[in-house]
């Protein structure tokens, strides 16, 4: 069996998969990062969403191999330190969350959109989740969450330059 | 899933892996497509020989007066290119609408004409652009107009487990040329269209120079309105001409009753309507306006 | 003295977990020599099974066992009526139905081995419109029985006939509000293992613990003591929930194997396997007097059960209750049947029966309005229940009614004046786009809170308080076994206990809900837990509250104490069934009531419409938790919107078409409505905890209903059908029929 090597949430990270095996798969049940959710198997609900080199994919349909020698992040790799990163304590004081079950898929398409665009409007926030599906919240206070999340990473970035 | 996954470092190492294994292996570049069909039991070969490392193969570039488009350039790379937008700004927009985000990170353009659906937004597109795809395999390499490589739904002439695309190629659209991409879905992202049109307008002296209209889905392969494009070259640019040329698209097209997609009866009535606004568009893209 | 907490958004219990990624669902858990199960699915939806050759699934590698009808101590189970078994031995009725369960070391070698279970079948005919499957003659789901008709439940009050007679305008209808998939991010997955204590025992994401243990206990036959459930997080539910789906499966293979085995649906197998929203045929006629008040109503509804009964009784009772909407109207004629066909099974979903609804009586509502060239805001004020009016089943309606704040507020929010009792509509723009139109539509809705019709309502819950030395709470545990589906119940409990208790939010937890520590709080359904529970938990921490005075008292030292309570929802009003002639009855504990307006904008081209701006108004009697409030408006309306526009189930003959969320579309966040007003009402319950009210279901019924009558406000055609589709809405426009 193949060793997948990978960056993985900053660790380099190496686990022996089947050939054919699919990202989120991996993660889950081989890594046990079970924070990475499957939604549909079929990459149409974006549950299942990180990051590799930066790029928002739905794990799901995603063959594991493509990863190696890639930095994965997942959303275990957002909190530092125990600190929620500003897009997870955005979306604690918008009550952006409810079942839960999009809410990691969700946080990492909006860590994509504001690691590559730290002011985006309201439609390019929107465009940017426009591939998570949320079937409880209506997505409004994913949205704000999103908003206050970019100002607060400004704030942040200001203080320490 | 792939009892083996390959990753050839060249084009030629590729058809090696795919002669080797003499149709159990097949070429796979962003799987968005492929890992669903695996999924439910279709393309069920052994083997992948994953492209996606080969060098070379993700560049937009533009030779001459053609654009190239790499076989790994992404729809998300393909939306957001200054060269696409500024000489066939409508294949941006087509691709700007495939799936959602995270699909057109990873899924291909050319992957998208390999597939050979009928709805794909990308292989639309580049049918208004009269895309050639060049097609390589052991024997060599050659250029393909698009249309020759749909055979049927699902069903493209290029064999994955042979033969690789690796390049597509359009000519630029010049400065007096506008293009737009009209499109018809149940919902605004992460879906299918019921149907879509790409429309290529080349105007000189207030009249029309070039059409090119493509559609779909309304038939087993991506279409270009030939009769309405043929009706619209030479006449002065304006919205009479546009819809009879609107109305010949509809006489064209053949859509059946589908159960997602619709009757026959709204699908035809919605190809005159999009091929009006996508020309509309066109025209006002090619820097002219219309009463 | 501690600030109050209610009516504060305090940040859920459950969401830092959440945001982190460390919140487990039953697919996160993981035991020490787990299996795995595949269910092997009925392939007809209508079938005889002739037979059942398991010998080629068990011979392949990893498989442990292939559990059939054979196995089940008991096969049957149904969450009323039990109708439905376990495992099918002779036939199946929806392509729902399970046949066997093959348990193997991985998940990929009991999928592989699933194939191989060789089924003979003998296919029946499908009967599959209610409306065919009601007559005599009709192929029968059920062919003990003689007809297909499961329910029929007349209203009949005051006399229609002097009624239609006395009215100056009639009004007619026909309309169809179709199947609906509930769509939960998470499908369902289940793991069973027997415990320290050889109690079976399953983690399964479930709207009742309590219910299922009783199922499973049932088909297991073993006694409810030695059958446990744990609920860690549930990826949404709106009903569907409600009925087993993996428990039994889960808990049989546990028990064969005496291994723990997992079972996790693909998002497939979930849209297969679990029920639907009902679909109800509408037939409607209304009678007013020029005046606008309304005299006279008759309506007939036949809904879809599906292949087995599930909650079909129940859902039929309470939409033929609501069947005339928040109005009063003195002579009324309601006939409504439920009847088997052999599509999915129809169960609980967001609304249960009232959010169909008023797909019919809230055009009926507008085409009044036009008739009477009547502003629809006014002739709804008109007509709206007050407190102590009398509804179509007889009972007035009391306990703060506030159904009429609601519409005012929305209808002042959207731009409507108000002079004198007489309330004009604003103007619209017109779009900038000649084919594009803009129009106004207005909805009321609304729902029972609590279980319905004699159903007796209860929820238990215990609070363990712990003491500091001088007697003052350290912190306080709630032991509620209301499932946190999404809503916030565990939040609500706690700031409610926490009010009660007078601490801080923060020194408040809730326990994992648990059968074997955990009493039973009754479903997360009928908008219940916040009016029910809440009460339970209040009551409970009065309780605890005495017991700590009393350890204070006697001076004993103790450092926990404990509070219980019991709430029976009877004692704040007793149900009763609807009378088998007339429908009358007492059907309801408590109410809510809701409104919203909706601005769309219809490309007269294509048929597409877009939502451009939405006024919601809700009545919550009291927002315990405003941003959960709203969190639960625009959940509703997103499913409202996905009713009205984008969500279409599509069977036929049975056959499911509409098989994966790429081919079932709910809305993404470019479909919904491009702003949203919410406004809060509290015209508080006196019943509920600090005048609380549910409020989860309600926030769903008005949306479709306003979209509609919007469409007809933009461009003047009626939409009597959902999902208002491009096509629909162009068919429309062109005088095109479509056959409902």
């Amino acid at each position: 069996m193949p060793i997948l090597t990978m960056l993985l949430n900053g660790n380099e990270t190496s686990v022996e998969i089947e050939p054919g095996e699919l990202l989120a798969d991996v993660l889950r049940d081989r890594l046990h990062l079970i924070g990475t959710k499957i939604g549909c198997g079929e990459g149409e609900c974006g549950a299942c969403t990180v990051l590799v080199d930066g790029l928002a994919v739905t794990s799901c349909i995603y063959p594991a191999l493509k990863a190696a020698g890639r930095q994965v992040t997942t959303i275990e790799g957002l909190q530092q330190d125990g600190k929620l990163h500003a897009i997870q304590a955005a979306f604690v004081e918008c009550t952006a969350s409810q079942c839960g079950y999009c809410t990691p898929g969700m946080i990492m398409s909006a860590y994509a959109l504001l690691n590559e665009n730290s002011n985006p409007s309201v439609e390019e926030i929107k465009e940017s989740i426009s591939g998570n599906l949320c079937r409880c919240t209506g997505y409004y206070q994913i949205v704000e969450a999103i908003q206050l999340a970019a100002q607060k990473l400004a704030e942040e970035g200001g203080e320490t330059s | 899933m792939w009892r083996e996954y390959l990753f050839p470092q060249s084009v030629a190492e590729a058809l090696e892996m795919l002669h080797a294994h003499n149709g159990s292996a097949r070429i796979i570049a962003g799987g968005t497509d492929l890992v669903l069909q695996r999924k439910e039991g279709k393309a069920t070969v052994e083997v992948a020989v994953d492209i996606s490392r080969i060098p070379g193969l993700n560049g937009i570039e533009v030779t001459g007066d053609h654009v190239r488009v790499g076989a790994l350039v992404t729809h998300a790379q393909v939306a957001a290119d200054p060269l696409i937008l500024e000489r066939a700004a409508v294949l941006a927009e087509a691709c700007s609408k495939v799936g959602g985000p995270q699909t057109r990170n990873v899924g291909t353009l050319v992957g998208n004409v390999v597939n050979a659906l009928p709805a794909a937004d990308g292989a639309i597109a580049l049918m208004a652009l009269d895309a050639e795809a060049e097609v390589v395999d052991l024997e060599g390499k050659r250029w393909l107009p698009l249309k020759e490589l749909y055979q049927g739904v699902g069903q493209c002439c290029v064999d994955a487990c042979f033969q690789i695309v690796t390049t597509l190629r359009f000519r630029s659209l010049e400065s007096s040329y506008g293009s737009a991409y009209e499109r018809l879905a149940k919902r605004r992202s992460l879906i299918l269209p019921i149907l879509a049109v790409a429309a290529v307008v080349g105007v000189d002296n207030g009249r029309y120079q070039e059409v090119r209209i493509a559609m779909g889905p309304v038939a087993p392969v991506p279409l270009r309105a030939s009769a309405a494009e043929d009706s619209l070259r030479g006449r002065p640019i304006g919205q009479e001409a546009i819809k009879q040329a609107a109305a010949k698209a509809l006489a064209a097209a053949q859509p059946r009753d589908s159960v997602l997609r619709g009757s026959r009866e709204y699908r035809q009535a919605m190809v005159e309507v999009l091929t009006q606004r996508a020309l509309t568009r066109a025209t006002v893209a090619a820097g002219h306006s219309l009463e | 003295m501690n600030p109050s907490v209610i009516g504060h958004s305090v940040s859920r219990l459950d969401i830092r977990t959440k945001v982190k990624g460390q919140r487990k669902y039953p697919q996160d858990f993981y035991r020490e020599g787990m299996l795995h199960a595949a269910v092997v699915w009925g392939a007809y939806p209508h079938a005889r099974i002739v037979s059942i050759d398991t010998s080629e699934a068990e011979a392949y590698q990893g498989v442990i066992t292939v559990l059939t009808h054979k196995d089940v101590p008991v096969n049957e189970y149904g969450i009323i009526t039990m109708d439905q078994q376990v495992l099918c031995e002779d036939k199946v009725r929806w392509l729902g139905d399970r046949l066997a369960v093959v348990v193997a070391e991985t998940e990929t070698m009991a999928r592989e081995a699933s194939k191989l279970v060789s089924v003979e079948y003998e296919p029946l005919p499908v009967t599959d419109d209610p409306r065919e499957s009601m007559k005599p003659g009709a192929v029968l789901v059920h062919e003990n029985r003689d007809s297909n008709v499961l329910g029929y439940m007349p209203i009949r009050r005051g006399d229609v006939e002097a009624g239609f007679a006395e009215a100056d305008v009639i009004v007619e209808g026909y309309y169809f509000a179709p199947h609906v998939e509930h769509a939960y991010l998470q499908p369902e997955a289940g793991l069973g293992y027997i415990d320290d204590e050889g109690r079976v025992t399953v983690i399964c994401a479930s709207q009742w613990a309590y219910d299922d243990v009783h199922q499973m206990a049932h088909a297991l036959d073993l006694p409810e003591d030695r059958v446990r459930e744990i609920i860690p997080a549930i990826g949404g539910a709106f009903g569907g929930r409600e009925d087993i789906s993996v428990q039994i499966l889960v808990a049989l293979a546990a028990y064969v194997t005496r291994r723990p085995v997992k079972m996790i649906w693909t998002r497939e197998e979930s849209i297969r396997g679990h029920g639907k929203r009902h679909p109800f045929y509408l037939r409607y006629k209304h009678g007013a007097k020029q005046d606008g008040t309304l005299v006279a109503i008759e309506a007939e509804i036949i809904a879809d059960a599906g292949a087995y009964a599930s909650t079909s009784m129940v859902v039929l009772a309470n939409a033929a209750s609501f069947a005339a909407g928040p109005y009063v109207i003195p002579n009324v004629h309601i006939d409504a049947y439920t009847v088997h066909t052999n599509n999915a099974v129809t169960m609980a979903m967001r609304g249960f029966g009232a959010t169909q609804m008023p797909v019919g009586y809230e055009s009926q509502m507008d085409k009044l309005a036009e008739a009477l060239n009547t502003d629809p805001v006014e002739l709804r004020l008109m007509n709206l229940y007050e407190e102590g009016s009398i509804a179509i089943t007889g009972n007035p309606v009391t306990n703060g009614i506030g159904a009429k704040e609601p519409l005012i507020q929305a209808a002042l929010a959207a731009g409507w004046k108000e002079n004198k009792g007489h309330w004009r509509a604003p103007v619209i723009d017109p779009p900038c786009q000649p084919h594009l139109r803009r129009g106004l539509g207005v909805a009321c809705g609304y729902k029972n809170v609590g279980y319905s019709m004699g159903f007796d309502d209860t929820s238990e819950a215990i609070i363990e308080l712990r003491l500091r030395e001088d007697g003052s709470i350290a912190s306080a545990l709630i032991r509620s076994g209301a499932s946190e589906v999404g809503q916030g119940v565990s939040t609500v409990l706690a700031q409610i206990a926490a009010e009660t208790l007078s601490i801080p939010f923060e020194r408040v937890r809730m326990a994992l809900v648990d059968t074997a520590r955990v009493p039973d709080a009754g479903s997360s359904s009928a908008s219940r837990h916040t009016y029910m529970s809440g009460k339970a938990v209040l009551l409970a921490c009065q309780d605890a509250l005495r017991a700590r005075d009393a350890v204070l008292r006697e001076k004993s030292g103790q450092m926990r104490v404990e509070g219980r309570a019991l709430f029976h929802g009877r004692t704040m009003r007793a149900t009763t069934p609807l009378d088998p002639e007339t429908g009358q009855c007492e059907p309801h504990i408590a109410y809510t009531f809701a409104a919203q307006i909706a601005l769309v904008e219809v490309d007269t081209e294509t048929g597409g419409v877009e939502i451009i701006k939405m006024w919601a108004s809700t009545n919550c009697g009291k927002a315990i938790n405003p941003a959960m409030v709203f969190g639960q408006v625009a959940g509703g309306i997103h499913m409202g919107v996905g009713y009205a526009l984008t969500e279409h189930f599509i069977q036929q003959k049975g056959w499911i078409k509409t098989r994966t969320l790429g081919e079932y579309y709910i809305p993404t966040v470019l479909d919904m409505p491009r702003e949203l007003v919410s406004i809060d009402v509290e015209v508080p319950d006196p019943t509920g905890p600090y005048g609380a009210t549910g409020i989860g279901e309600t926030t769903t019924l008005p949306t479709a209903p306003a979209i509609l009558n919007a469409i007809h406000d933009a461009t003047g055609v009626w939409i009597t059908r959902l999902p208002a589709e491009p096509e629909t809405v162009w068919r429309a426009l062109h005088g095109i029929q479509t056959v409902v």
